[in-house]
């Protein structure tokens, strides 16, 4: 289990982290959320020894992470960082020899570790010269090339296109799989909900809410359903009475329905607004648990 | 998975500096582009200080004589003759008509010269030869004896009071002095620049939160200056070796042993001075943002490098001066001030060795401030000062 416990942090007079605790279990899967300098990466930053806490600390098995045990860990910084001038191959396994892998051992896994991420094609070519989602991948690599006890990655998403989200999403699932705790942050909140069992949810520098994204949903009492009709007003469904409309959707929205409002009432008013194409009670997504989570912070 | 412990680290990170830059084809070609410029400068030299030497056409047994006496008396005077046979006059003219012989000596009875304005120290040389070798024949013709002849002839020469005195050999160390300290001024300045340049390209690129995840931003830094150091020194022994093995080939160097020990006093200056500056350099680059910045905060050190190599110059003139004596005592501008004192003699052991010892202490306390200075400051985005930066706990 890796634990971030009581973490704080200040930057002159701004509070990053105030007390920040949570825990990743091993093979668990947790998205790390929360609004711009909320203090996700202040966090993961202090986790890799990168920045030191005011107070607080980090433990893994048990034990306080020291710099030799930092060394077993993966990590994919918010601002990417590679040796521009360097050849793909010889810099991952420069990176994998930096944890402490053999030198033999070190090629291999670099080798095999971009043709996971599908670079391998690029082995021999300077950084510089790829794409940025192709540096993008190279930077995940940098991250799982000594096959990381532990993986922290801020904000490894961002950039990729759909095909490099499948890719990298299948990759953290199977390091998952194979039993390494990993945290991720992003902004992305489906992806979140799709790959994550588990959520931390951050808001100026404090946690809001963590544990099992089902958990928090069945917490959130909320009515809710999502209703699509085709050929209506735009506005049909604002009139209605006791009814907050959370989402507006294309050709219709997510509805809260509060108080007396039925579901039933709800989908006459469609009903004789148009054509009903869809209609259905929903849970309330990872989003709007976090919208709510925020404005009532 | 095998372990290696964190001991070892610098070791890899010096390895990767060492071999990313050793196989930069810039690198590559300015070295081969230096090593040539050295060797085409030596040869040049070779060429213009030559030692005079002259061939002398000799033609008869009585010329034969004369010339060996030509030739005893130019060696006292600094320089060679040698003499070639001739069987007959027709064919020393016409050797010296080709060039094969400066000049020919014909029966003791004339000499031939190409043009008038020839070879004129030879001529001087064979005609005062001659004279005596005539006057003593004169002498001898009217019954003079033996010993009233060579009392006569044999007078001692002037003496010569010379105002300066001359050693050749101050004059080619003075030039050996001065090609070591361009050598370890040019090599503290590249190297120097390389540390900086590699820091802010981390920095710069981001890629130090990456390795400092892993590893101490001592390690990190402990390795770099080791790999380029090493890099610096490989460069200088293979400069030195060739610029040695050239002078030797050209044959301008009349001891060789004296050039290895130059060779050797300006490595070891170069480690000691490469050692003092980097951490300095690895500062100036931890404390700018981009590469650009770099060369304002360089500044003060290119200052210092640039008035050591002077002082160090100044040494070469004047290697006893008090200016010379103290700028090779104090760190900064020992490395480029003890080496050229010591190629020339001009320094006792003692203050080699003190000066030596006083450039290895004030490194060993720069360095950890250095260290310390440059954990704090390359973390941290944007410009930072140093005293910030020595104050600041590790922030980011």
């Amino acid at each position: 289990m890796l634990e971030l416990i009581d973490l704080s942090r200040r930057f002159g007079d701004v509070v990053a982290l105030d007390r920040v605790s949570f825990s990743v279990a091993e093979g668990e899967m947790v998205g790390f959320v929360g609004p711009n300098g909320a203090g996700k990466t202040t966090a993961m930053r202090i986790t890799l020894g990168v920045l030191e806490p005011d107070g607080g600390g980090v433990r893994w098995r048990g034990r306080p992470v020291d710099a030799t045990v930092r060394r077993r860990f993966g990590y994919m910084p918010e601002e990417r960082g590679l040796y521009q001038k360097m050849r793909v191959l010889d810099q991952l396994a420069y990176f994998a020899r930096l944890h402490g892998l053999a030198r033999s051992d070190a090629r291999a896994q670099a080798l095999r570790t971009i043709e996971v991420l599908g670079v391998a094609d690029r082995k021999g070519d300077r950084a510089e010269t790829l794409s940025q989602g192709n540096q993008q991948r190279v930077q995940l690599a940098a991250a799982l090339v000594h096959r990381p006890e532990v993986l922290v990655l801020d904000e490894p998403f961002s950039g990729l296109d759909p095909v490099g989200v499948d890719v990298l999403s299948g990759v953290l699932r199977e390091q998952a799989a194979a039993g390494v705790p990993v945290v991720f942050s992003s902004h992305q909140l489906e992806l979140v909900e799709r790959l994550c069992e588990s959520v931390v949810l951050i808001h100026r520098g404090r946690i809001l809410a963590a544990g099992r994204i089902a958990d928090l949903r069945a917490a959130d009492a909320r009515r809710l359903v999502r209703v699509e009709v085709a050929g209506a007003a735009a506005s049909w469904y604002e009139t209605l009475a006791d009814v907050r409309v959370l989402d507006p959707l294309p050709q219709g929205a997510i509805l809260e329905l509060r108080g007396g409002a039925r579901e039933r009432d709800v989908l006459d008013a469609a009903r004789a607004a148009g054509d009903v194409r869809h209609f259905s009670i929903v849970q309330p997504s990872l989003t709007e648990i976090f919208r709510r989570a925020v404005s009532e912070a | 998975m095998s372990e290696e412990s964190g001991r070892g680290v610098y070791r890899i990170i010096a390895r990767r500096e060492f071999v990313e830059r050793a196989r930069d084809r810039g690198f590559i070609i300015s070295t081969l582009l230096t090593i040539f410029v050295l060797s085409a400068f030596i040869v040049v030299n070779a060429l213009f200080n030559r030692e005079t030497r002259f061939e002398l056409g000799v033609v008869g047994g009585s010329a034969r004589a004369t010339g060996e006496q030509v030739a005893a008396t130019a060696k006292a005077l600094g320089f060679t003759v040698t003499l070639r046979d001739y069987s007959t006059e027709a064919g020393a003219t016409q050797a010296v008509r080709d060039g094969a012989v400066a000049a020919a000596l014909v029966n003791d009875e004339r000499v031939v010269v190409k043009s008038s304005n020839g070879p004129g120290q030879l001529v001087a040389v064979i005609q005062a030869v001659s004279n005596r070798t005539r006057a003593q024949q004169a002498l001898a013709a009217s019954g003079l004896s033996q010993d009233a002849i060579d009392r006569a002839l044999n007078v001692p020469p002037l003496p010569v009071r010379a105002l300066e005195p001359v050693d050749p050999q101050r004059t080619q160390n003075s030039a050996i002095a001065i090609v070591g300290i361009l050598a370890l001024y040019g090599q503290l300045f590249a190297y120097g620049y390389w540390v900086a340049a590699g820091v802010v390209e981390e920095k710069a690129s981001r890629v130090v939160e990456v390795l400092l995840s892993t590893i101490r931003p001592s390690q990190l830094l402990r390795g770099k200056i080791l790999g380029i150091g090493l890099l610096g020194l490989c460069q200088l022994v293979l400069i030195g070796v060739t610029g040695v093995a050239v002078s030797r080939a050209a044959g301008i160097l009349r001891v060789p042993s004296g050039a290895l020990l130059t060779v050797g006093v300006v490595l070891l200056w170069f480690v000691l001075g490469f050692a003092f500056y980097a951490g300095l350099f690895a500062v100036a680059g931890a404390i700018v943002p981009r590469q650009e910045d770099l060369q304002t905060s360089m500044t003060p050190l290119s200052l210092l490098i640039v008035v050591s190599f002077f002082l160090g110059l100044e040494a070469v003139q004047t290697p006893t001066s008090t200016l010379a004596a103290v700028a090779s005592m104090l760190p900064p501008s020992a490395p480029l001030t003890m080496p050229s004192r010591m190629i020339l003699g001009q320094a006792p052991l003692w203050q080699g060795l003190l000066s030596g010892a006083i450039l290895i202490g004030s490194t060993a306390l720069l360095l950890p401030l250095a260290t310390r200075a440059y954990s704090r400051a390359v973390l941290r985005a944007g410009r930072v000062r140093v005293r910030e930066a020595l104050r600041a706990e590790r922030r980011g």
